[in-house]
């Protein structure tokens, strides 16, 4: 009988201590391959064509992007599979982390050394990472004459090129057409056009304008652009023209022709909202055209320049990829090789509702009377936010002082003191 | 061999059927909560996560954590959320569990589906509730002005304190099964025979509720708060999906904003200092519950 | 009020049954909400007032449920069955005896043990992922089901010991007493006598821990890399995200996240409400 106990509780020891073995073993067999690649990179070039001649087995390159969108994810894909198709060096492949879950995720796989080889992430982003130690130094290995200079600034840090844009988008005015020939208004193009033609189109179930102002790197990417139209900068918030843009947004709530609801959309619900005939013009971006096409294919809206206060202004967005210092960084750079080259950016471009980060190919990239147009010329005012190490610390304060004056909770001025003293605070 | 057999008496042989689970919650958690500590004493941010130095600043975190005043007001949040959240979901899920345990037809068969909203991932609950609490088209705006109980909608993701209210809602009403179920399990452990012998005595509903029922009720009524408790002060999912903390950081929760720090900031020793201190007001309130729980039984 | 044993008057149990409808009706309004919602078109969702049954059925937003990119329904179910059913069996196993140990024996560690249970469940999940994550990656078990078991159990565990050592102490003494004049053990005696009696909570254990590792989010996500390996959960970030979130799909989706547990519940009900209610004990 007194066996039994024993056997049991050895039994429940052998698990813990298996466990326990478990935990402590092991630790190093990250980063495999990463130094045996450059040799072998020449020859297997060479005899590609599709059959596995070479013994050595297909190096592993993994990818980490964000996109939920199917389209954007089988876009992605069909590039891989091609660029895995004309060689046999490397085989990629591409893990979904969701967009919520990408900083989190490359935060850990810092801290414990797993990570891919390339990640594509948002681009204001880039700056923090760089300064984390995790991106590769790609100056001089990739031709960015061309692009357009927001999206190089934006994987540039110290003067060394961390990343290649993959895509650039940037905020413009959508309208619903249909509502301002109806309310008898003209296409607005300055702040007080806006005001008008906002009150104008504002009725007991529609309100005039919505823009995605949630407290935090979004709500930013949707400020910045009336920020920086009064001259402001992103450092330089308590200042006349600072509290203007401030003050700007106060009154379209104010008088209602914003609803308050805006700091709990997302851009895509704010995009929903306009295409459900709730709201008559909205900031977005290009990638909505698409679903937008897809969801209300009979809505009559058309884009324009954000209206401006002293000067046409819009932010930069995208993704760029980045190639991880402790992956296999030859692989990564023949894959970024191939899938940047002019054919592959087209394609994708195309597949993405995005807008080339190569000026290039971007002018030449839609017919004129495409609904991207207006984002390509919006792109010729569109600046990047920061690139700095400590921008999410920036864009948390400027978030909250536009958060602060559209729920009323400080006035126009305090919110500029107030996000000025914690910039301060960053930027010294 | 006589030190072994003293040490297998009878009391001791207790610990060996607790230490397997120990050893595996030590293993798995404890790892977390010493690196956590550790990590709050030092000045790890995007830096020097991955290289250079990792100094001990010691207590400068918390020091800076009490000068920020969104750190103050996500430890009042979560204090006064947990405590209000905890009130409802109890006295609700108490006086359903008494209800259910009448034998009438549809006890059973009701009660097995209220557990449906235990089903539902908690980010698609805190969804919902935000399509339910929206201004103009939520549905809980409209049976209000349906019932003439308002004329104007009210906005209540968007002002601080009704935000609070309907993240206190969205948190009783995944609350209350989990409290009916654990409490309509634990008044089975009553003998009926009790009861019998009260209305024998001629002893009335009321008196029997607080002779009977709830004594013999007091350790599943303890555990229950005090599970709650610790479910409910560490919330993050609900109120992270449901408000992000906002309006105006008005609904951050201490779990939400080291979060923030941690993976959006990228201060993850501040973040883990934040984490800290909601540990050790549990540790202080799970030392009050060992202690009420098992004083006077070792006697 | 209290009184089990008698049973209700014909017209106590018409009341109380209409009652419980009523109750019941309140309750799962969300639940009514979100599946009218997933038959509206997103349109009809954004219609200002709301309408309270779909005026355009829409079907769309379960059909996506199938054919989203790489993500599969019918996979991650089985995938969330498999992690769920491993936490669950994990903290039962573990959690039944060590209750019973804590609840019956009063050896000196006894407040230390019962204190670091709790302890264990005070972090919040944001500090517990990045060393779990490393902890599993040196196992070797990152990017594998079984880093989801194991960390899903750590939530099982605890919660159960709590609440199955009330039920262990509620047994008499003298039930565990008379099975050593029987022979027993007292291994055996804890198996053949007191388990049986304390099924009741260990089969609310069972649902919990089987209900929070099904609902977990988190861990599955950070420790499940490949998209064919992930739960269900992980299927919410097809309809919510970068691109806002589709309300139709959202709902659906949670519809269809619940339909499979709540066919398990309705084809074990008979265990499991007779493993919650019956077991009284002889006092």
């Amino acid at each position: 009988m007194k066996k039994r106990k024993i056997t049991a509780l050895l039994t429940a020891l052998a698990v813990t201590a298996g466990i326990l073995t478990g935990c402590g073993a092991g630790g190093n067999e990250s980063a495999p391959a990463a130094d045996n690649a450059p040799a072998a990179q020449e020859s297997a070039k060479e005899e590609s064509g599709g059959e596995a001649a070479s013994g050595g087995e297909a190096q592993a390159i993994t990818i980490w992007y964000y996109w939920e969108t199917e389209g954007h994810q089988v876009a992605l894909d069909q590039v891989i599979q091609e660029y895995n198709g004309s060689q046999n060096q490397y085989e990629v492949t591409a893990k979904y982390v969701p967009f919520a879950d990408f900083k989190k995720q490359l935060s850990i796989g810092a801290s414990a050394d797993e990570l891919p080889d390339i990640a594509i992430l948002d681009s204001p982003d880039h700056a923090s990472y760089v300064e984390m130690g995790i991106f590769e130094d790609l100056t001089g290995k990739f031709d960015v004459s061309n692009y357009y200079e927001g999206t190089v600034n934006s994987c540039t840090v110290d003067g060394k090129l961390y990343g290649v844009p993959f895509g650039a988008n940037c905020l413009a005015l959508y309208f619903n057409e249909d509502m301002l020939t109806q309310a008898g208004c003209s296409v607005p193009t300055t702040w007080d056009e806006l005001m008008e033609t906002a009150k104008a189109l504002t009725t007991d179930s529609v309100t005039g304008l919505a823009l995605c102002s949630v407290q935090n790197e979004e709500g930013t990417f949707n400020f910045v652009p009336w920020l920086w139209s009064t001259g402001a900068t992103s450092y330089d918030i308590n200042n006349e023209n600072g509290i203007r843009a401030l003050t700007y947004i106060q009154n379209l709530i104010n008088e209602g022709v914003m609803s308050k609801e805006c700091i709990n959309w997302t851009q895509g619900d704010v995009m929903n909202q306009f295409i459900s005939g709730n709201v008559a013009m909205m900031e977005n971006g290009p990638w909505q055209i698409p679903t937008m096409q897809a969801e209300a294919p009979e809505l009559n809206w058309k884009v324009t320049l954000i209206p401006k206060d002293a000067e046409y202004a819009s932010v930069l967005g995208g993704e760029n990829y980045a190639v991880i210092n402790g992956g296999n960084v030859d692989g990564a750079l023949d894959f970024l090789t191939y899938a940047t080259s002019e054919e592959k950016v087209k394609f994708m471009m195309d597949k993405f509702g995005y807008i080339s980060a190569d000026k290039t190919i971007a002018e030449s990239q839609f017919a004129a009377d495409s609904p991207y147009q207006p984002f390509v010329e919006e792109l010729n005012y569109a600046m990047p936010r920061g690139p700095l190490a400590e921008w999410p610390s920036v864009s948390d304060a400027i978030s909250l002082a536009f958060n602060q004056v559209i729920t009323g909770t400080a006035t126009p001025e305090d919110a500029a003191a107030q996000a000025q003293a914690t910039i301060d605070g960053i930027v010294k | 061999m006589a030190k072994l057999k003293k040490f297998f008496r009878y009391e001791n042989v207790g610990m060996l059927f607790v230490l397997p689970a120990f050893l595996y919650m030590l293993i798995f958690v404890g790892y977390p909560i010493i690196r956590n500590i550790i990590l709050s004493f030092q000045d790890v941010n995007a830096g020097n996560l991955v290289r250079g130095t990792k100094n001990f600043i010691l207590f400068d975190n918390y020091i800076e954590l009490f000068k920020d005043s969104v750190f103050t007001t996500s430890l009042w949040n979560t204090l006064r959320y947990t405590v209000l959240c905890l009130v409802f979901q109890f006295v609700i899920g108490f006086v359903l569990a008494l209800f259910f345990s009448q034998r009438f037809s549809f006890a059973k068969p009701v009660r097995g589906i209220l557990l449906v909203p235990w089903m539902i991932p908690v980010t698609v609950t805190a969804l919902m509730f935000k399509l339910l609490f929206a201004t103009d088209i939520g549905v809980i705006n409209y049976i209000l002005r349906s019932l003439h109980l308002i004329d104007k909608n009210i906005e209540w993701l968007t002002t601080p304190g009704t935000a609070m209210f309907a993240l206190i809602c969205a948190n009783v009403w995944i609350g209350i099964p989990f409290n009916m179920i654990l409490l309509s399990t634990g008044l089975t452990t009553i003998p009926k025979e009790l009861y019998e012998s009260a209305s024998i005595d001629g002893a009335g509903k009321v008196q029997t509720f607080f002779k009977i029922t709830l004594p013999l009720l007091k350790p599943t009524i303890e555990s229950v708060l005090i599970l709650g408790f610790i479910y409910t002060f560490k919330v993050y999912d609900l109120v992270y999906v449901m408000t992000s903390g906002g309006p105006v950081n008005s609904t951050h929760m201490l779990s939400t904003y080291s979060y923030k720090l941690s993976f959006e900031m990228f201060k993850y020793s501040k973040g883990s200092a934040v984490a800290n201190v909601l540990l050790v007001i549990l540790l202080i309130v799970g030392v009050f519950y060992i202690k009420v729980t098992t004083d006077g039984e070792d006697a | 009020m209290m009184d089990e044993e008698k049973r209700l008057s014909h017209k106590k149990n018409i009341l109380f049954s209409i009652v419980s409808v009523v109750l019941l009706c309140i309750l799962l309004f969300p639940l009514y909400w979100a599946l009218i919602t997933s038959l509206k078109t997103e349109q009809e969702i954004f219609k200002n007032p709301p309408t309270f049954y779909p005026h355009v059925l829409n079907t769309k937003s379960y059909a996506a449920q199938v054919e989203t990119g790489d993500f599969n329904m019918f996979r991650s179910f089985a995938n969330s069955f498999l992690i769920s059913v491993g936490a669950t069996v994990i903290a039962v196993l573990l959690a039944v005896p060590a209750s019973y140990g804590i609840a019956k024996y009063h050896f000196k560690a006894r407040k230390i043990m019962l204190l670091s249970f709790l302890v264990t469940q005070m972090l919040p999940v944001s500090v517990l992922l990045t060393p779990m994550f490393i902890m599993f990656k040196n196992m070797h078990v990152y990017n594998t089901w079984v880093a989801a078991v194991l960390a899903d159990a750590t939530i099982g565990i605890p919660f159960s010991v709590l609440i199955l050592k009330n039920y262990f102490a509620s047994i008499p003494k003298d039930l565990e007493e008379a099975a050593y004049l029987d022979g027993c053990n007292k291994f055996s005696a804890f198996v053949r006598i007191l388990i049986p009696i304390a099924k009741p909570g260990v089969m609310v254990c069972a649902i919990f821990s089987f209900l929070y590792a099904w609902g977990d989010l988190a861990y599955g996500m950070t420790f499940i890399l490949d998209q064919e390996k992930r739960p269900i959960t992980a299927g919410i970030f097809n309809f919510m995200g970068q691109y806002g979130t589709k309300w139709s799909y959202l709902t659906a989706f949670a519809v269809v996240t619940i339909i499979p547990v709540a066919l398990i519940f309705i084809f074990m009900q008979k265990y499991i409400v007779s493993g919650m209610t019956s077991g009284a004990v002889k006092g």
